[in-house]
Parts: C-alpha cells; structure tokens; sequence
C-alpha cells in the first residue's frame, strides 16, 4: 500500500531534526563566521562584554538577551536584543 | 564555442568528449609559443562549431600566469561567441588564472554540505572581482531529488538561500552520465536522459532564454505539484 501512504501522507515542509533542515542550519551559520572571518567563540565572547556594558546603564531582565547573526544578501547583521526593566542612572 | 580545459597536469576533457586520440598540442604549447592557437584546437567529432583547447597533461598550473591566460581569453574570444573556461578545484593560481580572462561565471557545486561551503568561498572570490567579472549563478549537481523529498538532503531552495545566488540549472545524480562519458560522448547529445535534458536546458539559459526550472523541492510538495511531478518528472 505505499502508492496509498504516499497518496495520502499530508505534504508538509520538511520537519526539525531532518538531515535537510540540520545541514541547512549548520551551514547558515558555519558561512557566517567564515565570510565574517569570525573565529569561534568570538562572538559569545562579544556578547559577554556588551551586556556587561548595557548591565552599566540598565537593570536586564535575567536570561532574555538575544545574539543573533543574520545574512542578509551575504552581507551579515549583528542582531542584539536586551529586555531592559529601568534605568539604572 | 571553445571549451578551454584549464585544470594543466589533470587533463580531462579530452577523454570526457572523446577527442583524447586528436590532441596534438596544448595550452601550455601555445602560451610558450611552440605553436598556433589555431593548430592547438581540436574540433568535436558532431559539433563542427565546438572546439576545444586542452591542458597540457605533463606540466603543472604554474606552467602559465594569469596575464598569459587574459591574452589567450582576448584571442579566443575574437574567433568564438562563447569561450567556456574549466577552471581546476581549489582557489589556488589554476582558478586565478582561470578567472584572469572571465566576463562571467558558472559556479558548480553538489548540495553537499563540505561542497556548498567551498562554493561560498569561490563566490566570495568572485564577488572582489565583480568589475570584471559581471555576473555569477550557480549550478547545483547531483541532486538527489527523492532524497530531498525525505529531508535527507538539502534541496536548491536551501541552497540558493544560504549562498544567496541566481541560479542557472539543476543536474541530477545520474547514471547515464558514467556511461557517457566512457562512451566519450556527452550526456548532452543523449535523448531520454534526465541529465542530458538538463545540460541543454542550461546552455539554452546561457544563450539568454527564458527555460523555467522543474521545483524538485519539498517546500512545494502539494497536490497539484505531486500530480504534476508523477506524470511530468524529467524537467529540470
Ligand atoms: N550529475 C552526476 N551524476 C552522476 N555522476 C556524476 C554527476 N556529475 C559528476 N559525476 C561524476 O563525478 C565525476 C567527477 O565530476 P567532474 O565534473 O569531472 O568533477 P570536477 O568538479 O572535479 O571537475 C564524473 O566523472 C562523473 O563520474
Ligand atoms: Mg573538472
């Protein structure tokens, strides 16, 4: 009954955790420190010392700051996301 | 058209169009002046319009340098409307030189992960030479179509995507390729084949027609496309 299953089987993207979709992640973001020349672990060094800094001027809510690296046309973006409670001046 | 095979000390396409019993001189012949372009290019046994410069097999890449290779690009180019370069792996002086004479670019790569990488590197390359050379899109071989339908390889919307890049075909893994080639005849003359369809459906965009391109991904597994695909399943 394959012709069945393949007949019937509701077509969807391809599902997390998948060889595809784990390649294409792994790939996005090992392309984004090589065309950065970006050795590893930099950036989690550089996420250290900005929120020290911004620590510096606001109370953080704990465990939401966000680093993200995004491509966009080759060209990548460094994306930080802070959740400030108040100031701290 | 002139197919020059630049991969010096790997000589290849010889064998790949069957020629390998005609070459007389090479590239390298040529460059040092031992001879005429004209007597170092060899004619395609079917296609009288096609010919072919082949590498020198006993030297190696630093036998020519990349002013050398311009010259060579300029004169080819005043006898044929395409000149089509074979530029060796690596990013080392064989694809510096193979780029030196290049308007344009066809990149290669499988959806492999080691090999997509590789690609991004040479389109990194190409990228600081875009005064000279204007355009770059991208070939995807060996795709696996059912195994991208199970997710278990990437698909040409991932790659396009990650390497931000037009694209110009899709060849899939196929059998008849091996065969050709020892038949020394290119799978692009070969009706019924998947990848011969492929090739001729690449040189077609190359010469500036509009060819659409088969979706062979799962992103756009629907009904319609299912139905399509199961009656329709050699366009690419
Ligand atoms: N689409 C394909 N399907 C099946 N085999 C292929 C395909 N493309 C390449 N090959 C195999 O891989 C070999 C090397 O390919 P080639 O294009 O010469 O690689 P290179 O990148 O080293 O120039 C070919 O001789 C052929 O046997
Ligand atoms: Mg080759």
């Amino acid at each position: 009954m394959q012709i069945l299953d393949w007949l019937f089987k509701v077509p969807t993207g391809p599902a997390p955790g998948t060889a595809a979709v784990t390649a294409k992640d792994r790939m996005r973001n090992m392309l984004t420190h090589d065309r950065l020349e970006l050795p590893a672990g930099k950036l989690e060094v550089l996420e250290e010392e900005l929120t020290a800094v911004v620590a510096r001027y606001f109370d953080l809510e704990p465990d939401t700051t966000r680093f993200d690296l995004k491509q966009i046309d080759r060209k990548a973006a460094l994306i930080a996301n802070f959740q400030l409670v108040r100031s701290k001046c | 058209m002139c197919l020059v095979d630049m991969d010096i000390g790997l000589r290849n396409l010889d064998i790949l169009m069957g020629l390998e019993n005609r070459v007389v001189y090479n590239l390298v012949d040529v460059v040092e002046e031992r001879c005429k372009l004209r007597q170092a290019l060899v004619k395609d046994k079917r296609m009288p319009n096609l010919s072919l410069l082949p590498a020198a097999q006993t030297r190696d890449k630093t036998a020519v340098n990349a002013d050398q290779m311009k010259k060579l690009c300029e004169e080819l180019k005043s006898m044929f409307d395409f000149v089509l370069v074979d530029s060796p792996a690596g990013i080392e002086s064989g694809f510096q030189n193979a780029i030196a004479g290049a308007e344009e670019a066809i990149v290669i790569t499988t959806p492999e992960m080691s090999a997509v990488r590789d690609a991004d590197r040479i389109i990194g390359l190409l990228e600081a030479q875009k005064d000279q050379i204007t355009q770059y899109r991208l070939v995807l071989n060996r795709l696996r179509p059912k195994m991208v339908a199970n997710s278990d390889m990437m698909g040409v919307e991932d790659v396009l995507e990650i390497l931000s890049v037009k694209l110009l075909g899709v060849v899939p893994e196929d059998e008849e390729i091996i065969i050709s080639t020892n038949k020394g005849e290119p799978v692009s003359g070969t009706d019924n084949t998947r990848s011969g369809l492929a090739f001729r459906n690449i040189a077609r965009r190359l010469r500036g027609e509009e060819v659409p391109f088969m979706d062979l991904d799962v992103k756009n597994d629907t009904w319609v496309t299912r139905i399509v695909n199961f009656f329709n399943p050699v366009r690419v």
